[in-house]
């Protein structure tokens, strides 16, 4: 469905060029769930971006369903692959309604039918009907981000691209939302690709895993594999150890210390 | 027991707004003693505020009360502003959230720790900058005399909670009040934080008061834990005995949580009984 061949995305010019991501592969299987784990500047984001053409392709690959994407991205480009943001708050148009805010894409791509579509885009997240003309100051986060989900699938891609979908959202909400994900890639056969720094969301969404650090990849690792305590790698033991809670006495990973 | 540093009953924040009053904290009691005492809720439920209004720094249309709110013996309630100003970043100090926005932005690090340390101490400058680095140190810092020359917008989210940590601990103060201190931050530095607030909290012998969202950073933190809900205290326990929490808000909090343990699906979700906000 999605494949990154050798990705590389480079910021600036001279003295204030910045490798955001190096050298980056890796391929998704349709239907199947990917995460990305980091830290924050460990390119997880931008390799979202990239795809989406929020951010440029230096040099590498990108391969959607088959084609290689094309800059600017095409109308159909987006119908395949859709994204949806971190902040519930920042990503909804204020001063739009929610029928707004979903009619937007059908109106780009021409789509008739609109009032059928939204009412069943909110059907789908579990939102009733009575949420169509609200503001996204009338909505809680939680609200906002199933309003934020029904505007990524309201144009039916196959492709979902979720940067921290959850990260600002309280923990009982996050679970709501998570199960919600969870139901819609079973029901819709959706592709996602997941950015999370939280390791317990990333296995809980996903079977396989990319961890990247300092805009590289360090490990490609199964959720199987992560739950089993299982990992190669330093660095993403010392992700799963910092997961896990404080600890008083556990070494912890020096390098972390930038100071 | 020893007489409590801080002792709470009844805190009542109020905010007078135009579309009516809205309560934010609705009946708090707690005493604290040298302890590590864990705050624990959902946005909303009135925990910072409880913070907040401890300090005094409750924001402006706000109103607080309490049958009795005593800090070391001084009411806080009826303390003169002088008093006040002489507790909060001496006795009392409290870490934020953001060290993006609660450094100034146009001083150096070491300029706002001599600052703070001033304020509080008769010290020259000397002294105060000696004092300065060694606080710095004590953050481990790798190169304190550097650090103290930087801006807060030359230095990395951790390094900007740490240098905050030394500003809030040059005073020597008796209670620490810290408030979603690594929510800013990434796993592995927000550990790297904690370890230091523990040491520093323990070698010193302070009492803190740790606001956060997250249950399980906070049972492995401190010794003790308040659940609230909706502005009341709904369960008090022992950090050890989390999963023995009785009332279903809290095991519900920890149960809607993914963990690599073990593989839940779909996550029980927490179902609000409107009895728990009563």
């Amino acid at each position: 469905m999605l494949d990154i061949q050798n990705l590389q995305v480079v910021f600036g010019t001279g003295r204030l060029r910045v490798d955001a991501v190096k050298d980056v592969s890796f391929h998704v299987e349709p239907g199947a769930a990917y995460g990305l784990v980091g830290e924050s500047g460990s390119g997880k984001s931008t390799v979202l971006r990239a795809i989406c053409g929020l951010a440029p392709i230096t040099s590498g690959r990108v391969v959607v369903d088959g084609k290689e994407v094309t800059t600017p991205r095409s109308k159909a480009f987006y119908r395949t692959v859709q994204m949806v943001f971190q902040d519930p708050y920042a990503s909804l148009h204020p001063r739009h309604t929610v029928d707004r805010t979903l009619s937007e894409p059908l109106a780009i791509h021409g789509e008739k039918d609109a009032e059928a579509r939204i009412l069943q885009a909110l059907r789908e997240v579990g939102l009733g009907p009575s949420f169509r003309f609200r503001y996204p100051h009338q909505l809680s986060g939680g609200q906002r981000q199933r309003i934020a989900i029904a505007r990524a699938l309201i144009l039916r891609p196959k492709v979902l691209l979720l940067d921290e979908p959850t990260s600002a959202l309280d923990a009982s909400v996050q679970a709501e939302i998570l199960n919600l994900l969870d139901d819609l890639r079973r029901k819709l056969g959706l592709t996602y690709i997941l950015v999370s720094h939280d390791l317990a969301v990333v296995a809980h969404l996903c079977e396989r895993l990319l961890v990247m650090r300092h805009g590289e990849a360090v490990e490609e690792t199964t959720s199987k594999a992560l739950r089993s305590g299982v990992a190669s790698n330093e660095y993403t033991q010392s992700l799963i150890q910092a997961s896990q809670g404080f600890t008083r006495d556990a070494k912890q990973p020096t390098q972390a210390l930038a100071g | 027991m020893t007489k409590p540093l801080l002792d709470v009953e009844d805190l009542r924040v109020r905010f007078h707004l135009r579309t009516g009053t809205v309560e934010a904290v609705r009946g708090v009691s707690f005493q604290l003693g040298r302890e590590r005492l864990g705050i624990v809720g959902e946005s909303g439920s009135g925990k910072s505020q409880t913070g907040r209004a401890i300090l005094g720094l409750t924001p402006p249309p706000g109103e607080v009360t309490a049958k009795r709110l005593a800090f070391d013996g001084i009411d806080l309630l009826t303390a003169s502003k002088r008093t006040l100003r002489t507790l909060r970043g001496g006795r009392i100090s409290m870490v934020m959230q953001d060290p993006k926005y609660s450094l100034n932005p146009v001083m150096t690090i070491g300029e706002q720790i001599i600052e703070a340390y001033q304020a509080h101490a008769r010290a020259s400058w000397s002294e105060a900058r000696d004092k300065a680095l060694s606080m710095l140190e004590a953050v481990k810092m790798r190169d304190p005399s550097r650090v103290f020359a930087l801006y807060p917008h030359e230095v990395s989210g951790g390094m900007g909670q740490r240098a905050m940590i030394a500003m809030m601990l040059v005073t020597d103060p008796d209670l620490l009040i810290a408030d979603e201190p690594t929510s800013a931050l990434d796993v592995t530095v927000s550990m790297e934080v904690l370890r230091i607030l523990d040491e520093l909290v323990t070698e010193r012998g302070m009492g803190l008061i740790f606001i956060s969202h997250d249950l399980k950073l906070v049972s492995s933190f401190c010794d003790r834990v308040l659940v609230m809900y909706a502005g009341r205290v709904v369960e008090e326990l022992e950090a050890k005995n989390l999963r023995e929490a009785k009332h279903p808000y809290t095991q519900g909090l920890m149960r809607c949580l993914p963990t690599l343990a073990d593989d839940v699906r779909p996550l029980p979700t927490l179902n609000r009984d409107p009895a728990w906000a009563l």
